[in-house]
């Protein structure tokens, strides 16, 4: 069987900065594939080549063994895509979008019938679809984009963040919709995300991406295998502006015989605490030893805690960074990607 | 196909659910229709013209009484009767009237003397159209009291023109009602097709069907299909309005509508293809507001639906020669006025037809695919 989606030291460019920038990797059939990064790492753009959307700079593409920009049509006939902004008409009904949609794949009228209702029915929309989009919460709107991407039945499915704006209800509704057509369809995807939960659980195999590269491609678990440790220790605490001690009381904890390492960082906000993750074999026999040698040193501990490892720590693990800590755009689902104007090309 | 009447039907659904656009697309060419029928009429009426009798004289009276059964006739002027020659000078120049005029003292004793008699008029020649009617409403006044102490007979072998009227009579209301319709044409073609494409991109719903098979062609034919059946409706209102309101009789029937249609049909499809060629990269619906007003002082008023051709400089006479809007105006004024047949419009049509082709071809190839 041929691989889905097929790309070469792919690039990006725009001006002189390389939203994409030399990435390769495969995808085979029947696989779900994932891209985690924080804002700005290239995702999107990523998506836009591949579904030719936007033209690539330099590298080569295939998506279902056809090359995106010149065979762009062949490409279209076999994908579905779901935005990352939300792209649904305000003025037409749930169901109008749907069946409009699917004419423009030449879905035959009896057909595109019985999918509409059962995708409508499916995410819940079902005593809603006669209702102009526009009275739709944000999350409904949403789950709409999502079934009309899958209206034509593609081999491919892209999603550029599928569940931001989504209650934990209506993204287990999303999460369950998708693993059900990649067993019935043997539907492809290929998605990006924020969320750790997220690409745990859909993916077969995660790339980690930031500024435009791949830093680490493999399944959650290989991720999570990389990380020295099995438990990770949490501390937060007061902020330290000499920034000596904590320097100090970090080199000090790695020489400890059960920490492998200590990564520092400000848990997503600018001037907020320190917050340390101490990654352990054994959690909880390091936490009384860390506490006594924290406060020997003076420092004001605000919490402390132990988690099983996920994958925003093998983010932090790789980036040395939290996959949030750019700040800036939260849920911004309304207006979600920046559309490309003078670059566009 | 399918792919088309998918776009096509989207892109009605959103119009229908859009009234107020609908509404001002056909209520707007109807007030222009109304106000340019009203402030330009053919001729220029009630311009108001101060007379200052300082004469007193049989003549002078005669001259006023002229003035006035112009004023109660063709209505061209105002009669103002002044006492201070100083006064009416100052309310000429301050643009409270268009004009003054001076019968000096002794008027009717040089008249009989023959001793050139002279009149004064005093004119706001800033505004030259109203100077000019004026003037000539005072001429032929005078030409009047010259008549009636000149023997009539003397006068015979001067030329005299006798019009003759190749038509029945069109108010210039009425004249300018294909105009009006020609009007609604263009903001019909100017609040559909393209500029739903610009809205699409503005809003970054495009995102959506580039992502699908269709091609340039399917968005671009599909655009304007919608836009055409939109504003031939548009189109067809309007003209009836027109009609009901300025009472202009129709010729023609059947045929006549059909052909009416056809060239509606037509000048539209013309301006939608070529709004899409000059919106095909446009991404913000500001710029469509302010390239649509441009372009339509420069299609509407050198079409002929206001003013003749014939009367242009030459430069601008060589522009509506490109001017879809020209052919439009021409072929919808010989049908409604002339109840004109079809070798009278053939060449408007041709021209109609071909520019609405390469239209469509330069902006299906000039449409941006890419986001
Ligand atoms: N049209 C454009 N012109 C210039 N730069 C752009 C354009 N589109 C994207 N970029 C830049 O490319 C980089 C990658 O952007 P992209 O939208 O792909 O990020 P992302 O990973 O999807 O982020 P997010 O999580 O915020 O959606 C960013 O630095 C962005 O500023
Ligand atoms: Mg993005």
């Amino acid at each position: 069987m041929t691989d889905a989606i097929v790309v070469k030291e792919l690039v990006k460019r725009y001006g002189s900065l390389s939203a994409v920038d030399h990435i390769s990797f495969d995808v085979a059939s029947g696989e779900c594939f994932g891209s985690l990064g924080p804002n700005g790492a290239g995702k999107t753009t990523l998506i836009r080549v591949l579904t030719g959307l936007i033209r690539k700079t330099e590298g080569e593409a295939f998506v279902s063994g056809y090359d995106v920009t010149k065979q762009a049509d062949h490409v279209r006939r076999a994908i579905g895509v779901v935005s990352q902004a939300m792209t649904t008409d305000l003025d037409l009904s749930g169901w109008e979008n749907l069946d409009i949609y699917a004419r423009y794949y030449e879905v035959p009228l009896k057909a595109r019938k019985a999918r509409i209702a059962l995708l409508l029915d499916l995410i819940g929309l079902a005593s809603r679809a006669g209702d102009l989009v526009a009275t739709y919460s944000g999350g409904m709107r949403r789950r709409l984009e999502i079934a009309r991407g899958l209206i034509h039945r593609p081999k491919i499915l892209f999603l550029d963040e599928p569940t931001i704006g989504l209650d934990p209800q209506s993204r287990r509704v999303v999460w369950e919709l998708l693993q059900q057509f990649r067993r019935e369809e043997q539907l492809t995807i290929f998605l990006t995300t924020h969320y750790m939960d997220e690409a745990d659980l859909l993916c077969d195999r995660i790339a980690i991406i930031d500024n435009g590269k791949i830093i680490a491609l493999d399944t959650p678990e290989n991720h999570k295998k990389e990380i020295p440790g099995s438990d990770i220790v949490d501390v937060t605490l007061e902020r330290d502006d000499t920034n000596e001690g904590i320097e100090t009381i970090i080199a000090e904890m790695e020489t400890l015989p059960f920490v492998h390492q200590v990564i520092r960082h400000s848990g997503g906000q600018e001037s907020g605490p320190d917050v340390l993750n101490i990654y352990s074999d054994n959690g909880a026999q390091a936490i009384p030893v860390l506490m006594e040698r924290l406060q020997a040193r003076g420092m004001k501990i605000l919490a402390m805690g132990l988690k099983q490892q996920t994958l925003e720590d093998v983010f932090i693990h790789y980036t040395g960074r939290s996959i949030r800590s750019e700040g800036g755009k939260k849920v911004s689902y309304l207006i979600g990607a920046g559309l490309p104007r003078r670059w566009g090309n | 196909m399918m792919r088309v009447w998918a776009f096509v039907e989207r892109d009605l659904r959103k119009f229908i659910r859009n009234p107020l656009a609908m509404l001002s697309t056909i209520l707007l060419p109807i007030v222009y229709l109304l106000i340019i029928g009203n402030a330009f009429q053919g001729t220029l009426k009630h311009l108001p013209l101060a007379v200052v009798d300082q004469d007193h004289g049989p003549y002078a009276k005669r001259m006023s009484d002229r003035l006035r059964s112009i004023e109660a006739g063709p209505n061209t002027i105002r009669v103002i009767f002044e006492h201070d020659p100083a006064f009416a000078e100052a309310e000429v120049r301050s643009g409270k009237l268009k004009g003054a005029l001076m019968i000096p003292p002794h008027f009717s004793r040089d008249i009989l003397r023959g001793t050139g008699p002279q009149l004064g008029l005093l004119l706001d020649n800033t505004d030259a159209v109203a100077a000019s009617a004026l003037n000539q409403a005072v001429s032929g006044a005078l030409a009047f009291l010259e008549v009636d102490s000149v023997p009539i007979r003397a006068d015979l072998k001067a030329p005299r023109v006798l019009p003759l009227e190749l038509y029945r009579r069109i108010d210039y209301d009425a004249s300018i009602v294909p105009g009006a319709v020609i009007m609604s044409i263009f903001m019909g073609a100017m609040i559909t097709g393209a500029f739903n494409l610009v809205m699409d991109r503005y809003l970054g719903v495009h995102e959506s069907y580039l992502s699908t098979p269709l091609t340039r062609r399917d968005i671009v034919l599909g655009i304007m299909i919608s836009g055409v059946l939109v504003t031939t409706l548009v189109g067809l209102f309007v003209l009836g309005a027109g009609i009901w309101l300025t009472g202009l009789p129709v010729a023609g029937g059947a045929t006549s509508f059909l052909a009416v249609l056809l060239v509606i049909v037509l000048t539209a499809l013309g301006l939608l293809g070529m709004m899409c060629i000059f919106l095909a990269r446009v991404d913000h619906p500001r710029i469509v507001g302010l390239f649509g007003g441009f372009l339509n002082i420069i299609l509407f008023f050198p079409s002929g639906a206001v003013y003749p051709i014939e009367s242009f400089p030459p430069w601008l006479r060589s522009f509506t020669r490109y001017n879809p809007e020209t052919y439009a105006v021409h072929a919808l004024k010989s049908i409604l006025f002339k109840g004109a047949q079809w070798d009278a419009i053939q060449g408007d049509l041709i021209f109609l037809g071909s520019f609405t082709l390469i239209m469509f071809l330069l902006s299906t190839g000039m449409y941006r695919r890419t986001l």
